[in-house]
């Protein structure tokens, strides 16, 4: 019986959801995993480029390292999620990309404001790493959607309040996001340990475990996505 | 188990509590055993044998005594003239035996033989006697040097009931020394100044806080030795050398400073004893060097615990004569830590410290006469047996040895066995009859060496016997009695979790058939109680790491900030907005609005009060709210104070005539609720700006009488409020305003006084609450007053965000928030898991004289502010919650009903407290041999027993209080009705 009904709401949803595809590119698994690619990529360049050119780490300048990784990070994420962007007859590619932009500091807020009533320190000395670290995590959470979702609160509310993601476009971006979040959650759990470890600051851990929530939800987003399309495929025959 | 009925479900209740408080019971006195010392200090009873009443009286007289009359009276009374005139106790922090002394006979390492070529050539040549002294867990130095000085073991319970002084005040040697008129001098470590304060003629006390340090710290030492070497105004010099634990601490028993460490003390042995040996040639006294080691240490480097490496210390007595050779087996010079006292207490001839339970080390008597030696052991067997007889009240010897020496030496070769009190009995018959047997020979000149063997050999065996069942009863940990108390209380635990889960779906099952038309409720998991069930397990696993204790604020609040953010969550899914009117979307945007903006004031509100205080241990030098205020000075405190206050009395009037009714009910109780608030703003006004007027008598009069209006206002609105309550009888129902009413048959309205109990739960649980905050606001630090007015103002707000939610929501939910903000709330309040914050300022507002009982019961409001406000708070829950459905299955009975009303807000708090209170029993018995055992797991494990007994207390007010309503409320209805046929 509640079987039943719980299969009855997925009809509607997937039902829901074939009409928005008829409006938005699909995605296939191999663009999935290329724009996971690039996404991840463009993390690790980042932290190279911090290493290498700068000779700074997330340990030693945590601030200017995470102002580095979103400067390069951004650019890769809007203009990537922008090409997805839902109702592409309408909206324009360089709408898209604005929406993206304009979402960038507001996710910021949020993400910022989220850190501070969880317990991030609170001071002027504090404030330019909580600013870096919250515009990484709006890169990694709210960019994308407002790319490719605009203001459609109907979306924004199935993404982050449900959690109910039924198409790959869907997964990239939900999966990810909240990949990001549990794992900056997590990351912070060693902080008020006593080991006196330099990265036991804020934000060192939490972004630590920020980007690897990531890293992990993009590729457990790919492996939805590849089995979401065979699924389709298995239907279509 | 599906529906069980109200008695029988109340029965288990009690059980469950009956179970945990069984098992709490056994384990704390089975873990922390009541050390039964005898108060007082020895006095020169201590040189007549025990049981002679004729002895005790005399010792009246000594106190008029003067310190040196004392000592030859000692003199005379022991028999045993003291081969010593001056005492140096030099400790090496952390040393190990065997370093020194070699293990198993065989003597110690090239390298350690090298580095301390002095004490070696003193032990190869007699000069010096050496023992492995083995020391008690906890291996940590506070607690040995206590049992080196008192020759007692201490238990956990009486460090913690001296939490205000750390000075030792049992008797000690050092106590005797100074009755005696001992001048004495102490350099080294500070915890000598903390356990005798105020007792060195001269102290230069270095800090073992910069562990790091293995230089200066034993610099600081030595450089005044020269100096206290030559003079000749001092009887004890207490050295301490620190160096060489921090050595351990920091590279292990093998590291490379290790040796210079070693050679650096051997330095120090080689001047003290060159000196007096010089001192004795000049005729300054002659002079004893006692050279010991507290504890021993790990391989590492680490102490704490009951290893062999931790516990083998050191006991090197220098300038004794010896004739044995030094590397003897074990058995043989391996002796306890405890001993130290007594034999000490022996050679300098003052009485043994009343609670000692060490034996006489026999080998330092060896150069003195026969007599003196059994005259020692004897001394010591008096002692022990006054000790033992104060713990077995059934000993009684008879008062053998006022009745003279006469040995019936037909009993004294006899077996003993029997029961311990027999056993003991007998042994110390036995060695005192040969002891008196031998002195009669000897006035005879007929003694034989035989005798005297066997006489000591009788003594050994009685005072070996003694002193291990002593300490035994003092560090035995009874497996059976810590098994049993842990099985109680996870039994009890058991229950609790079966009782809720059999409520829960009993609930679920009557839901169902109440919403049965709307079809729309089924029983899923939802995040947040997932991750309720989440935290306590994150809390279980934390108890078991150190610092995540010292620092358990942080767990609160991340834990209640993300049940927040959860929550925020799901009150923005809520518009579904797929079936319904118009007009029920409406209400409900309406509804997740209001639920929106009560989360986002409580994360608001979550966040001040967790910057307010910094709290734990490690980082408390960080800047928080607080100290940002204090330093404004006093003014801006008493304006904080003033406005919460204010704020709090306006938030309490504007709930009070939030309520719907307005009789003049609500007018007495806010008129009551003014003149408290009032009275409380004026103490606070008046006296709170320095601590010295709080000793006033204005001051305390009016302490007390606030306490006296909160007091009678809050149980005179219990008890008369439900008799005051106007009921409404069957048309004044439907006008009234309740959430679902309509669905409510009439017959039910009719014979529940739903309406009333509803109305009359929330005035009381607000007068309660507003009560609790006011005293708190007089009690609290004024620094802690704006955390009370947020606390209050969180509760209230989650009242609302309840009030909003639907009412299939999970109710073991809502209260689980209730009781985890409690706990994030006592925190904010500036609580940890350490004794030293609790607030003992505070307990003494409005008390005229003295007493142990009142400060405790103000200590534990001031502590478990925040947790008790929450449980008052379940009052008021209570009547939020839209119970009406519950009405409407058919078994609807008066028990039915309090079971469906009581059930959560009682269950749960008491279910989360047993299993973190069962979990964290668990921890600590696991944990019973690490380093910070005493220092943080035990601390804490007594914040968790008092949470408990906190739970226990507001559970039974909230039951007492809706229980007390009902009835009230149901047998006026009764009345109401019947009169009403009859008029009709």
């Amino acid at each position: 019986m509640q079987e039943e009904k719980k299969k009855n709401k997925k009809k509607s949803y997937i039902a829901k959801a074939s009409t928005a595809e008829n409006s938005s590119r699909s995605v296939s698994a191999l663009q999935a995993f290329f724009v996971h690619l690039i996404c991840g990529l463009g993390l690790a360049i980042a932290l190279w480029v911090a290493h290498n050119f700068y000779a700074i780490n997330l340990v030693s300048d945590p601030s200017r390292t995470l102002r580095l990784i979103w400067i390069v990070q951004s650019p890769i994420v809007t203009l990537l999620y922008s090409w997805f962007r839902l109702d592409p007859e309408r909206c324009s590619y360089l709408k898209a990309v604005g929406r993206g932009m304009l979402a960038l500091p507001a996710g910021a807020l949020v993400n910022a404001l989220g850190a501070i009533v969880l317990g991030a320190p609170v001071g002027i000395e504090y404030l330019p790493k909580t600013i870096n670290w919250s515009v990484l995590m709006s890169l990694c959470t709210f960019v994308p959607a407002a790319s490719v979702f605009g203001s459609s609160w109907s979306h924004w509310q199935r993404m982050f309040a449900h959690t109910k993601p039924n198409e790959p476009l869907e997964y990239m971006i939900c999966i990810p996001a909240h990949g990001a979040v549990i794992g900056a959650w997590l990351g912070a759990w060693p902080m008020p340990l006593d080991w006196e470890r330099p990265w036991q600051e804020w934000p060192v851990c939490v972004t630590y475990g920020a980007m690897t929530g990531y890293l992990v939800a993009m590729v457990v987003s790919l492996g939805f996505v590849v089995v979401h399309g065979r699924r389709q495929n298995l239907k279509r025959d | 188990m599906t529906t069980s009925t109200c008695p029988k479900f109340t029965i288990f209740t009690v059980a469950a509590l009956i179970f945990q408080i069984i098992g709490l019971s056994l384990f704390v006195f089975g873990f922390f055993p009541v050390k039964p010392a005898l108060s007082g200090v020895s006095g020169r009873e201590s040189f007549f044998a025990p049981g002679c009443n004729s002895v005790e009286n005399r010792t009246q007289t000594e106190m008029g005594l003067s310190p040196n009359e004392l000592k030859s009276l000692y003199q005379d009374l022991s028999g045993i003239p003291p081969l010593f005139d001056r005492l140096i106790l030099m400790v090496i922090d952390g040393l190990p035996a065997e370093f020194v002394l070699g293990k198993d006979g065989q003597p110690p390492r090239k390298d350690l033989m090298d580095a301390m070529p002095y004490t070696q050539s003193l032990l190869s040549s007699g000069m010096a006697i050496g023992y492995h002294a083995k020391a008690a867990p906890p291996t940590v130095t506070m607690p040995r040097l206590k049992a080196m000085v008192s020759g007692a073991i201490g238990g956990f319970l009486d460090v913690a009931f001296n939490f205000n002084t750390q000075a030792l005040l049992d008797d000690n040697l050092l106590g005797q020394f100074l009755r005696i008129g001992w001048k004495m001098v102490m350099l080294g470590d500070e915890t000598w100044l903390k356990l005798f304060p105020g007792l060195f003629v001269r102290h230069d006390g270095v800090s073992s806080f910069f562990v790091k340090d293995t230089v200066q710290v034993d610099q600081n030492v030595t450089r005044h030795l020269g100096n206290e070497l030559s003079r000749d105004d001092w009887n004890l010099l207490v050295l301490h050398y620190l160096g060489l634990d921090h050595v351990g601490h920091i590279g292990g028993r093998s590291s490379s400073l290790m040796g210079p460490k070693l050679l650096e003390m051997d330095e120090v042995v080689k001047m003290i004893h060159l000196s007096t040996i010089q001192a004795h040639d000049h005729d300054q006294g002659r002079t004893l060097l006692v050279v010991v080691s507290d504890h021993g240490m790990t391989e590492s480097g680490n102490h704490g615990g009951s290893s062999y490496e931790e516990t083998d210390s050191l006991a090197l007595f220098i300038g004794l004569k010896n004739q044995v050779s030094h590397y003897l087996s074990p058995t043989h010079n391996s002796v306890l830590q405890v001993d130290i006292a007594p034999t000490l207490a022996l050679l300098y001839g003052v009485p043994i410290p009343k609670n000692n339970v060490g034996v006489v080390i026999s080998g330092t008597f060896d150069s003195s006469t026969d007599d003196q030696q059994l005259r020692a052991l004897e001394l010591n067997s008096w002692q022990l047996y006054r000790l033992v007889e104060a713990q077995l009240s059934g000993l009684s010897c008879g008062d053998f040895a006022c009745r003279g020496f006469f040995g019936d030496l037909a009993s004294g070769s006899g077996e003993c066995s029997g029961s311990i009190e027999e056993t003991l009995c007998c042994l110390f018959m036995n060695a005192a009859n040969l002891h008196n047997s031998w002195k009669y020979k000897k006035e005879k000149g007929s003694e034989s060496r035989d005798d005297y063997r066997s006489t000591i050999a009788a003594y050994h065996e009685f005072l070996k016997t003694a002193s291990e069942w002593l300490s035994r009863r003092v560090t035995d940990k009874p497996v059976s009695l810590h098994a049993s108390g842990v099985v109680a209380m996870a039994v009890s635990c058991l229950i609790f979790l079966g009782l809720i889960t059999c409520i829960s779906r009993e609930v679920y099952t009557g839901e169902k058939q109440h919403l049965s038309n709307s079809s729309n409720s089924k029983m899923t998991w939802c995040l947040e109680e997932g991750f309720i069930l989440g935290v306590v397990l994150i809390l279980v696993m934390s108890m078991g790491s150190s610092s995540m204790i010292e620092e358990e604020q942080y767990i609160w609040n991340f834990v209640i900030c993300t049940l927040y953010l959860l929550l925020l969550r799901k009150a923005v899914q809520s518009p579904s907005g797929r079936s319904g009117s118009a007009l029920l979307l409406k209400a409900q945007n309406r509804r997740s609005d209001v639920q929106v903006c009560a989360i986002l004031l409580l994360l608001i509100s979550a966040r001040i009060l967790r910057g307010w205080h910094q709290g734990g241990v490690n980082w408390t030098h960080l800047p928080d709210i607080s100290k940002w205020l204090e330093q404004g000075g006093s003014n801006t405190i008493r304006l904080v104070q003033l406005t919460s206050g204010l704020l709090m009395m306006s938030l309490g009037l504007f709930a009070l005539f939030l309520f719907v009714s307005k009789t003049k009910l609500v007018q007495v109780v806010g008129f009551f609720f003014l003149i408290s608030g009032f009275l409380v703003l004026w103490h606070i006004m008046e006296y709170q700006d320095n601590a010295l007027v709080s000793s006033n008598y204005r001051a305390t009069l009016l302490a007390q009488i606030i306490y006296a209006t909160l007091g009678i206002g809050t149980v005179g609105t219990v008890i008369a409020l439900p008799w005051l309550m106007p009921i409404q009888i069957s048309s004044a129902c439907s006008k009234h305003k309740t959430n679902s009413s309509t669905s409510v048959s009439f017959d039910i309205q009719y014979k529940f006084p739903l309406v009333e109990l509803r109305d009359s739960s929330y005035l009381i649980g607000l007068v309660y609450m507003l009560c609790w905050c006011l005293l708190q606001l007089l009690l609290q630090q004024p620094i802690n007053s704006m955390p009370i007015f947020l606390l209050l103002m969180q509760i209230l707000t989650n009242m609302l965000y309840c009030s909003y939610n639907r009412p299939q929501n999970k109710e073991w939910l809502e209260v689980a928030l209730l009781y985890y903000m409690g706990m994030a709330g006592h925190f904010a309040l500036g609580n940890s898991n350490t004794l030293a914050t609790i607030d003992v300022a505070g307990a003494f507002i409005g008390l005229s004289s003295h007493s142990t009982l009142l400060s405790g019961i103000l200590m534990f409001i001031i502590t478990y502010a925040s947790p008790m406000l929450v449980l008052l708070s379940m009052v008021m829950y209570i009547s939020v919650k839209d119970t009406s459905y519950l009405a409407t299955s058919q078994n609807v009975d008066l028990g039915h009903f309090m079971k469906m009303m009581l059930a959560f807000p009682c269950l749960v708090p008491l279910g989360l407290n047993s299993i973190l209170l069962t979990a964290y029993t668990i921890v600590l018995l696991l944990m019973r041999n690490h380093l910070f055992v005493w220092s943080v797991f035990s601390p804490k494990y007594l914040y968790v027993c008092a949470t408990t007994v906190c739970i226990y207390i507001g559970v039974f007010v909230v039951a007492a209080t809706e229980i007390y309503t009902y009835m009230v409320l149901a047998f006026r209805r009764k009345l109401q009705v019947s009169i009403g046929n009859g008029v009709l």
